[in-house]
C-alpha cells in the first residue's frame, strides 16, 4: 500500500501552497516551491485506493520515495556522506562516565 | 520543545542516549559564546552566564544536539579536519532555528532572498573561527567547499523547521517513518 494515507498527501499539498511556506522556502532557497509532486502523489494515491480492488500494484511515483522524498527518511542516504563517513556503531565512549 | 525532542529521539535510535546528568554540562564561559559540544567528553555545555532567554536556550541546545547527532552518526574529525567541523557548523545553522528572519532582523541583518543561505554560511564560518585557529580563508574555504552538501543534508529533520509548527511536523514524520516503510 502506498507508504502515507492519501489524507496525508493532500495536507502535505495544502501546506506546501500555503503563503507562510512559500514565503519561508523563499527566504531559504530564492525561489517559490514546487507543490505540484504532492498533488501527484495524492492523485496517484486517489488512484490505487480506487483500483485496489483489481489488486493494482502500487503506482511507481508512489513507491520511488514519494512523501519520504525528503533527505534523511528512509534510509536515503544524506548528501553529506560526501564529507564524512557513515558510522556503523555509536561513538565508543559516549556511555563512558566522566573523569 | 519540538527540535529538542526530534533530536533526542534521533539520537536514542542511533545509540547515542543522552541523559541530562551526563550529556549536559552548565558552565560559565568567557566571551559571548552561548554553548559548545565537547567530542572527547560527548558533552553539550550550556554557557549559563550568556543565556537569558528561554527561546535562545532552545536554539542552543538544538544547535549542539545536532552537533550530537552528527558525532553520533559519523567519524566527524573534529580537530583536525576543517570541513567536517565546516559541515556540522553548515547543519547546526541551518536546522536549528538560529538563521530565521526574525532572528537576523534582531542582528540589524536584513535580507530576502535566499537570505537564510546567507546566514548559514556566514555563522559557520564564524563558529568555526570561535573554536579553532584557523585564518578567515580557510575557514571560508571550508565552507564554501562543503557548503551544497551539508546545507541540503536535513537529517534528522527531513526540511529545514523554519517555526516549532515545521519541527513538529519533522517530528510526526520521523516518528512514522517505519510506518512508512512497512507500507511499503
Amino acid at each position: 500500500q502506498p507508504p502515507r494515507s492519501c489524507e496525508d498527501y493532500w495536507g502535505e499539498w495544502k501546506h506546501c501552497r500555503g503563503l507562510r511556506h512559500a514565503f519561508h522556502h523563499y527566504y531559504a532557497h530564492g525561489e517559490l516551491p514546487d507543490c505540484g509532486r504532492w498533488r501527484e502523489d495524492y492523485e496517484a494515491c486517489r488512484a490505487w485506493e480506487r483500483d485496489r480492488a483489481a489488486a493494482a500494484q502500487v503506482p511507481g511515483p508512489l513507491l520511488a520515495c514519494p512523501a519520504l522524498r525528503r533527505p534523511g527518511l528512509l534510509g536515503h542516504k544524506p548528501r553529506s556522506r560526501g564529507v564524512w563517513k557513515l558510522r556503523k556503531s555509536p561513538p565508543p565512549d559516549w556511555y563512558l562516565p566522566l573523569d | 520543545d519540538p527540535y529538542a525532542r526530534l533530536l533526542l529521539e534521533a539520537l536514542k535510535q542511533s545509540g547515542c542516549t543522552v541523559f541530562n546528568d551526563r550529556h549536559f554540562s552548565c558552565e560559565n564561559c568567557d566571551g559571548c559564546v552561548s554553548g559548545g559540544f565537547d567530542a572527547a567528553t560527548s558533552q553539550i555545555v550550556l554557557c549559563q552566564n550568556n543565556i537569558r532567554q528561554q527561546s535562545h536556550m532552545n536554539r542552543v541546545v538544538t544547535h549542539e544536539l545536532i552537533h550530537a547527532f552528527d558525532h553520533c552518526r559519523a567519524h566527524v574529525d573534529w580537530f583536525k579536519n576543517v570541513k567536517h567541523l565546516a559541515c556540522s557548523e553548515i547543519r547546526a545553522a541551518n536546522l536549528s532555528g538560529d538563521c530565521t528572519l526574525m532572528n537576523e532582523i534582531a542582528r540589524f541583518k536584513f535580507g530576502l532572498k535566499g537570505h537564510h543561505q546567507t546566514c548559514v554560511r556566514d555563522r559557520a564560518i564564524r563558529s568555526i573561527l570561535a573554536v579553532r585557529k584557523v585564518s578567515k580563508e580557510t575557514a571560508e574555504k571550508a565552507v564554501d567547499d562543503v557548503f551544497d552538501a551539508c546545507f541540503n543534508d536535513l537529517e534528522p529533520f527531513g526540511r529545514i523547521p523554519h517555526s516549532k509548527a515545521d519541527a513538529k511536523r519533522a517530528y510526526r514524520d520521523f516518528q512514522n517513518r517505519d510506518r512508512y516503510t512497512a507500507n511499503l
